[in-house]
């Protein structure tokens, strides 16, 4: 049989088992075939338009008049631009996939702060977005960005993203509940005194077997309110050339003492969830005297617990030692223009017109509470208009004020892991603390230094795996 | 003739595999090969590679988080084996016997977690477990009338028993319907012989319908295993993507996810994956092993 006719038989065999193919197959084959032609003939070029990213809502309801403006400023001359609302999980999944596949992305991007980390983990050379120092520098803005706020977006003194916000931390109180007490809080310049005014709002007088009022919403499985703490006091958890520095005599100092605020019989914090409504409700009861209150926390708060509205007041964090920084950072947000735009130049104008322009710092602090990093916008009138959830505090003013001191902030890979190593190292000692009937504080101490040491090596483990970093484990 | 019938034949069977040897070659064999070849090297994007050779595999070996991802997950693979297939059969057996009523809406209500899906279970698991305002620890303190009950903090401290009793919930139902469907073909003949012999309720079971549903079981058990060792999405969703405190939450999957997709380590994550593959293949192979056993023995 020569090769064509035994094609034929083929045929006519395949063409045979055909005929007995039943409806439902047919239907399926049908579905493969125009979903084949769909995606075979759809376009895969990029958008033509400039495409910006950002995560949160209200920076996009910001943007959009802004941006309005801008296009009709430059008509015809730019790219119309693309402004889109996805997750923060959505765009840090996005923009790595994109950058680690060698894809493209959007031409800006806002990254939060909880991220960044992953964006430098390989060579300083491979990172996806634009180096923006020399950028920064030649157009006079390196200098009119608060300095410490440019911390987590730099690798190396290299600075890769613009910042969004300063996020300065101070201590919101319920200030009806202290001033009743006849208590001035003010007076509480260290965490000492802090804890000692408040120690008479400690008591039971409702007999339920606990304080009515814990003096500070604080528990050690808060890792973030661990970090902010542990940055106030002057914790290092990485030295300036991303070597881990964890178990340092510093660090285990302001651990043992935070530590010793939720350990014991009579914890001075409480564990009260920062983002649920039970949490909320927690708020609304004053089971807590004071909160750790980042800019950004007030208008959560005005948005979910309007039951405490003009009954808290705010007052710069009390310090660790007498004359220490009464202030702390805690997230961020950054805009970063990938390497992969094909208009870095109007890339750049969209996001300096965008976080440099008064008018969005107004509307940042009106609606979210968030202060500019810019210094030169701090003279805003909006910063010192009176806020009513706070007593009529100009609050505005007063976070500005504490605003150059906070403290700069790691952008190692493994900062993250580091603080979540912090959190279990905290957990750890407490566990030791309940086995234990009485304890010093020295024995305290030499129990956060081994954990410190624990933590120290699991991250050395980590960063030695990582080829590019050249840290050895110990 | 006969030869020229099996030539066409031939060549139609292959026609008829290439599409499958195609899609099999692309979506399977490449990645196989492409990740062990990742798991010898450090990468970073597809331009920055550094050759480590075993390196990984060596890490791997020394590094704690990987054991207790490992032991986690064993501890909820046995949480699966020992607490959810027997519920799973129990509740088959229940749902089974004839003078139950309703039979079909007590099988829809423990199905229906899986209508559901997996995030959504995750999330309500989450808010019934939460700390002093969760179902869970009100109703301990109500029943109980112990205030203290509210304070249990099952997402921190009992992240693997929250994990399986979360799991119950979700696959004791789904493992009814095989156990269900098993109990069905059992041979009625040989349940009335073994009743006109004198057998108990507890006779039946042990020679009658435990032997007639062992080859499901086997399935059964085998499924879960493996079910059980890609654990991921709901320890992920309940502890927010990491692995809880002193990484008790942690299992394989999450470890590869986070060396590969956080981290930005394919390599490290490549070698995750072939141990955990490695396990599976074992896990697989003493099934094969099984299921001969007891064919040889019929």
């Amino acid at each position: 049989m020569d090769p064509s006719s035994r094609m034929r038989h083929a045929c006519s065999l395949a063409l045979l088992s055909l005929k007995h193919l039943s409806l439902g197959v047919w239907i399926i084959v049908a579905l493969f075939v125009i979903s084949g032609v769909v995606l075979l003939t759809k376009s895969d070029r990029p958008s033509e338009n400039l495409q910006m990213w950002v995560f949160s809502p209200e920076h996009r309801a910001m943007y959009a008049p802004m941006i309005e403006e801008l296009q009709n400023r430059t008509e015809g001359d730019e790219k119309p631009i693309d402004l889109s609302l996805l997750s923060r999980e959505a765009i840090k999944n996005r923009t790595m996939s994109g950058f680690l596949g060698g894809l493209p992305t959007a031409d800006l991007i806002e990254i939060e702060r909880a991220y960044i980390g992953q964006f430098f983990q390989g060579p300083q050379e491979a990172i996806g977005f634009h180096d923006l120092t020399d950028r920064l520098k030649a157009e006079g803005l390196y200098d009119q960005i608060n300095a410490p706020s440019l911390s987590p977006w730099s690798v190396n003194g290299r600075t890769y993203g613009l910042p969004h916000d300063v996020h300065p931390v101070m201590l919101a109180y319920r200030a009806d509940l202290t001033e009743a007490a006849g208590i001035d809080l003010t007076q509480a310049t260290t965490w000492d005194k802090f804890f000692e005014l408040l120690q008479p709002m400690m008591d039971d007088k409702d007999n339920d077997g606990r304080p009515d009022h814990y003096p500070l919403s604080m528990w050690v499985t808060q890792q973030d309110n661990i970090e902010l703490l542990m940055l106030q006091g002057g914790a290092q958890l990485f030295d300036t050339q991303g070597i881990p520095t964890i178990n340092t005599e510093t660090n285990a100092q302001l651990l043992s003492e935070i530590i010793s605020w939720c350990a014991g019989p009579n914890p001075l914090g409480t564990d009260i969830d920062e983002f649920t409504a039970a949490g909320h409700k927690s708020r609304v009861d004053g089971d807590a005297i004071a909160y750790l209150c980042p800019d950004w926390m007030c208008s959560i708060w005005k948005m979910h617990v309007p039951g405490i509205a003009g009954k808290m007041k705010v007052m710069p964090l009390p310090a660790f030692t007498e004359g220490g920084r009464r202030t702390s950072v805690r997230g961020g947000t950054m805009l970063g223009i990938p390497k992969t735009t094909q208009a870095f130049e109007q890339s750049w104008e969209t996001a300096v017109e965008l976080y440099t322009a008064p008018e969005i710092a107004r509307e940042l602090y009106r609606m979210v509470d968030i202060i500019s990093p810019i210094r030169s916008l701090w003279d805003d009138p909006v910063y010192a208009e009176p806020d009513p959830f706070f007593m009529n505090q100009q609050k505005g003013l007063m976070f500005i004020e504490l605003a150059p001191d906070i403290p700069v902030r790691s952008s190692s890979p493994y900062n993250y892991n580091a603080v979540l190593e912090i959190r279990d190292s905290a957990l750890n000692v407490m566990e030791w603390t309940k086995n234990q009937s009485d304890w010093t504080e020295d024995q305290l101490l030499e129990q956060v230094h081994s954990q410190l040491e624990r933590a120290q090596g699991a991250i050395e483990r980590q960063m030695s795996r990582n080829a590019f970093t050249g840290v050895e484990a110990q | 003739m006969m030869s020229r019938l099996s030539t066409n034949k031939t060549v139609f069977a292959w026609a008829a595999l290439t599409p499958f040897i195609l899609l099999f070659s692309i979506f399977m064999v490449y990645p196989l090969i492409q990740s062990a070849f990742l798991a010898l090297n450090q990468t970073y994007g597809p331009d920055t590679r550094l050759f480590v050779g075993t390196k990984n595999f060596e890490l791997l070996v020394h590094d704690p988080v990987f054991w207790t991802a490992i032991k986690n997950t064993l501890i909820y693979s046995l949480g699966s084996l020992f607490i959810q297939l027997p519920l799973a059969f129990g509740l088959a057996l229940v749902l089974n016997s004839r003078r139950l009523r309703g039979r079909s809406i007590y099988r829809l209500i423990f199905f229906s977690p899986q209508l559901m899906g997996l995030a959504f279970v995750a999330v309500l698991g989450a808010l019934a477990f939460e700390k002093r305002a969760g179902l869970v620890n009100r109703t301990l303190a109500w029943i109980m009338q112990d205030a203290s009950l509210l304070e249990i903090d099952w997402l921190q401290e009992y992240i693997m028993s929250t994990l399986i009793l979360i799991s119950l919930w979700l696959y004791v139902g789904f493992n009814m319907i095989y156990f269900l469907a098993a109990l069905q073909n059992v041979n009625n003949s040989l349940l009335e012989a073994a009743e006109i012999d004198g057998a108990g309720p507890l006779n039946k079971l042990r020679h009658v319908i435990i032997p007639s549903v062992r080859p499901v079981a086997t399935f059964v058990v085998l499924l879960s295993m493996i079910g059980s060792l890609q654990l991921f999405e709901l320890p992920y969703i309940l502890l927010n993507g990491n692995g809880g405190p002193n990484n008790k939450g942690l299992t394989i999957v999450m470890y590869l996810y986070q060396n590969g997709f956080e981290l930005g380590d394919l390599g490290y994550a490549s070698a995750v994956g072939w141990a955990l593959a490695l396990m599976l293949i074992v896990l697989a192979l003493i099934q094969i092993r099984m299921v001969r056993k007891e064919e040889a023995l019929r």
